[in-house]
């Protein structure tokens, strides 16, 4: 019988919120990189400012709220839910694109 | 900004209390008695007047038809519980509302007002409908913000705030009426629980009945009369009574060798004297009684350790929590298993209230209610965001200024800690009129800040809300989810929204498609969308907590059969559910919040079901023994226990022991999953004979039309399938099974001749649709395509036709009627 299609919807909806894509984070982040990083956009999107509103992905910006910050924070914790998403986001890698410069570069 | 006040509330089974916390200051609040501790108890008279805490419990063991206690243990059940002076009778989470109410009135004459919000505790293994009563409990004694914390994580945050302990940490809960053991790991000063395994139904109390039926044997030996019987109704009186007596000889018993159970007039002999109880009792005595409640908390540790793969000596402290944790016995077998390496010094009765306190500050929640008379403050509006309370000492402050007409947004912000210890750079204001610094705190104290933000020619602007506090101090994750929850599908599997350990809030939505039509404006016809919560893969395992139903009533036109539906599920911080269906092909959405009562079986029901479950031991034991298994023999002689237990307690349930009928539910749940597993053990052989089968099928198909890739997965999924059948394990060769069955599936869709077998298949099964009509007009469109070769539009005609074909009846009924797939 054909695959349905709403398992595979739910599938790549699920890894699309890779908690390191949310974060914006590399997989090799340190602990305290990812309590700090995750404070401050939880803070920022309480603040209500547009940077912390999406988040980039392979198939274009996504949506991000406390709520998956919440969750990503969660998932990045357990030292054996990390493996797989550091395995994932490994693999996505090099399908990110790069996040925009905050400042240009000084003039030389 | 004033010193912000934070109160946390450990409602408990048999006493509560409460604490409160300024950033500083970590202060149990007594009652109006001086006392640390209320007792759970309220009482009603016939003038409808309440008494609660300690002067109800006076009335306990004299006037039960008045007063009630433990009433946390029915909590989100629809029991109401009667008084009879009074002529009236409440709902658990009312008795708990004026147990709160109370509290609330000592927090006021020690604070100086009321306070307006806090946390309450909740034992772990709490489920949405009691932590929903709870949240209820909170709003009906005037609170108007309530945050829930999991008793666990409440104690281990007063067990660990001054203490800089590394590694893993075991609660050792064990209250009135529950035990909850959790493991918690503490890394980098932040908390996060591991696991936690419990008793809904151990506590102190079956401690004190365990005593109370010993001194009514002893009694009925003494007096030659027939013993009383927690069975017969019209015992209820005497037993309260003796029980009383009973639970003050286990507190003495805690630092003397010896007492008695000392009780005047416990009953009247068929002649119409009263019957006094005086029935010496050592500590050895005890012991010995309660000494297989002991193991039986000893075996929830040992299974916590096994199931993460830990021995005892992993566990660095080990924390106590309840008063029955104070009995010598129990702390010595308990502290045995691990070593000694137990936390001291630290009130095992007041524990989870200053834990929820310190809980209270970390999610800045302010008990404070807003003043009228405070002056108004002028300055410009800033909206400040940072953690209230945290273990990294660079944290960062987010900041937005939202102008009024007219104000001008500043152009850089300064901020500096009140101590002179530290002072930011000058930061730019966004385009946005936000700004993000980083601070720097002093350890394990209150930081208070002051931002300063500056206009034009460098010109201070006034602020209306210049300061802010973060405490420097361990952090804690979010409250986790303490057990998994998802969708019953009509195939009577889960897809799971949230799983354990989840922090909450939380929210998801996933794709859903309908199996069945759903005329618009039928009364009749509704679709039915169960949540369960468990950790299940087969979904009538797991315990339904709510139903979304999509009614034909109102719906403007038909929904058919394989529709696409958006469930939305989404959690607060106190596991309220809220679900939402989105029809995008109608137009319509059914939101609701689910209905989240806990199944309050009646003794019928429950008999029914555990003769059922008798049935199925039996047939479980009569096979063990025909396939030669011992270990599947002792695990239903095990099992025949429960059973033995579960009849045991629907006798008091008959006796109108609403708590025993709970009881016999949950023993019905376990004794259910273990025939569960009872039953794949002996479903071995089939299970094999299947994978022989399967892995046939795949090499075929995989061979003859797999990709690289597929043929390198069917490998390993071969070699790990014969790893689970060396090891037997019937859970990974079924997965196996699937992941094969899902490489053949592939496979077999790129033999050109695949799309028009399935569609066969369909034909064939006709019978089968849940819309044959729908079905009927795809077959004929089908039949077209086929004729002139349109594989594409055959293939689409097969996805449609998929829908129409969710699963068996029988599938679907246990499903809990699932109407999604």
């Amino acid at each position: 019988m054909p695959v349905p299609s709403p398992d595979c919807e739910n599938y790549l909806r699920r890894h699309l919120a890779n908690p390191f894509l949310v974060l914006e984070l590399a997989p090799k982040a340190g602990r305290s990189e990812l309590e700090r990083q995750g404070a401050k956009l939880l803070a920022m999107l309480a603040a209500g400012l547009a940077a912390a509103g999406t988040y980039a992905t392979p198939l274009g910006p996504r949506e991000r709220t406390a709520e998956m910050v919440r969750e990503a924070l969660a998932e990045l914790r357990d030292p054996a839910r990390r493996l797989v998403h550091e395995w994932w986001a490994h693999g996505l890698a090099g399908r990110i694109p790069t996040p925009r410069r905050r400042f240009p570069p000084p003039p030389e | 900004m004033g010193t912000m006040m934070h109160v946390g509330i450990d409602l408990g089974t048999t006493n509560s209390a409460m604490a409160s916390f300024d950033g500083t200051t970590l202060a149990v609040v007594p009652n109006a008695l001086g006392e640390m501790l209320t007792p759970s108890v309220v009482r009603v008279d016939a003038r409808s007047t309440f008494l609660v805490g300690r002067r109800a419990f006076r009335f306990l063991e004299t006037d039960p038809a008045n007063t009630r206690g433990e009433f946390k243990r029915l909590m989100g059940t629809a029991e109401r519980l009667g008084f009879e002076a009074a002529g009236k009778d409440f709902l658990p989470e009312e008795l708990s509302a004026h147990v709160l109410g109370s509290l609330l009135a000592d927090a006021e004459a020690a604070l100086g007002y009321r306070p307006a919000a806090a946390v309450i505790s909740t034992p772990a293994l709490f489920e949405l409908p009691q932590n929903h009563a709870t949240m209820t409990a909170g709003r009906l004694a005037g609170l108007s913000e309530v945050t829930l914390i999991q008793e666990p994580i409440a104690s281990a945050i007063a067990a660990g705030w001054r203490a800089d302990a590394e590694g893993l940490w075991l609660v050792y809960d064990l209250g009135g009426g529950t035990l909850d053991v959790s493991l918690l790991e503490t890394r980098d000063g932040w908390l996060r629980v591991v696991d936690h395994g419990g008793d809904n139904f151990l506590g102190g109390k079956d401690f004190d009945n365990v005593l109370t039926d010993w001194a009514a044997a002893r009694l009925a030996e003494e007096t030659g009369l027939p013993p009383l019987s927690r069975s017969n109704p019209g015992h209820r009186r005497a037993l309260g009574k003796l029980k009383a007596a009973c639970e003050q000889a286990k507190i003495d018993l805690s630092r003397l060798e010896r007492t008695a159970v000392v009780c005047a007039e416990v009953f009247s002999d068929p002649a119409g004297h009263p019957v006094d109880a005086d029935v010496p009792v050592t500590r050895q005595e005890l012991e010995g009684l309660v000494s297989p409640l002991l193991e039986r908390s000893l075996g929830v540790c040992r299974t916590l350790l096994e199931r993460n793969r830990l021995s005892a000596e992993a566990v660095g402290r080990v924390v106590f929590v309840g008063g029955p944790t104070l009995m010598p016995a129990l702390r010595e077998r308990v502290g045995a298993l691990f070593g000694g390496r137990v936390a001291e010094g630290i009130d095992p009765m007041t524990i989870v209230a200053r834990g929820a306190a310190l809980y209270a500050a970390t999610v800045g929640l302010e008990a404070r209610p807003p003043s009228q008379e405070e002056a108004i403050p002028t300055g410009m509006v800033l909206r400040v965001e940072h953690p209230a309370v945290t273990v990294d000492t660079e944290p960062f402050v987010v900041g937005r200024f939202l102008p009024a007409q007219g104000e001008e947004v500043p152009l850089s912000v300064q901020i500096a800690r009140l101590d002179g210890g530290f002072t930011s750079d000058e930061a730019e204001v966004s385009a946005e009129g936000a700004f993000v610094v980083q601070v720097r705190l002093e350890r394990h104290r209150q930081n208070r800040f002051r931002v300063s933000a500056f206009g034009r020619r460098r010109r201070e602007v006034a602020l209306r809300t210049p300061e802010l506090a973060i405490v420097h101090g361990v952090s804690i994750a979010d409250p986790p989810l303490a057990r998994s929850i998802g969708v019953a599908r009509s195939d009577d599997t889960v897809l799971t929204y949230f799983d354990k350990g989840t922090p909450l809030p939380a929210r998801r939505m996933a794709i859903h498609r309908t199996v069945q039509r759903v005329p618009a404006g039928s009364l009749d016809d509704a679709l039915a969308i169960p949540v369960v919560q468990g950790e299940f893969s087969r979904a009538h395992l797991n315990r339904l907590i709510g139903t979304l139903q999509i009614r034909g009533g109102r719906l403007k036109r038909d929904l058919p059969a394989g529709s696409r539906v958006e469930v939305t599920l989404q959690l607060d911080r106190s596991g309220q559910l809220h679900a939402r269906a989105d029809l995008p092909e109608v137009g319509e959405s059914f939101e609701d919040v689910a209905h989240v009562l806990v199944p309050s079986a009646s003794p019928e029901i429950l008999e029914k079901e555990l003769g059922t479950a008798q049935q199925r031991v039996a047939a479980a034991q009569r096979r063990g023994f025909a396939q030669a298994n011992p270990a599947l023999v002792r695990t239903m002689n095990g099992a025949a226990d429960l059973l033995a237990e579960a009849r045991a307690g629907l006798e008091a349930a008959r006796g109108g022991d609403a708590d025993a009928a709970a009881r016999v539910h949950r023993l019905l749940l376990d004794l259910n999953g273990a025939l569960d597993e009872a039953e794949a053990e002996l479903d071995w052989p089939t299970l094999q004979s299947e994978a022989d089968q399967e892995i046939e099928t795949a090499l075929y198909w995989v061979g003859a039309f797999g990709s690289p890739a597929e043929k390198q997965l069917c490998e390993s999924a071969l070699a790990a399938a014969a790893e689970a059948r060396q090891h037997r394990d019937a859970a990974a060769l079924d997965r196996q099974i699937r992941v094969l069955s899902s490489l053949r599936h592939a496979a077999f869709s790129r033999d050109p001749s695949s799309v028009f077998q399935v569609f066969d298949w369909y034909l064939g099964h006709a019978g089968e649709a849940t819309d044959p009509r729908q079905a009927q007009a795809l077959f004929e469109k089908g039949r077209k395509a086929a004729d002139r070769g349109d594989e594409t539009a055959l293939r689409e005609i097969n996805r449609r036709l998929d829908d129409l074909f969710p699963g068996s009846a029988e599938d679907r009924q246990r499903s809990f009627g699932s109407g999604v797939r």
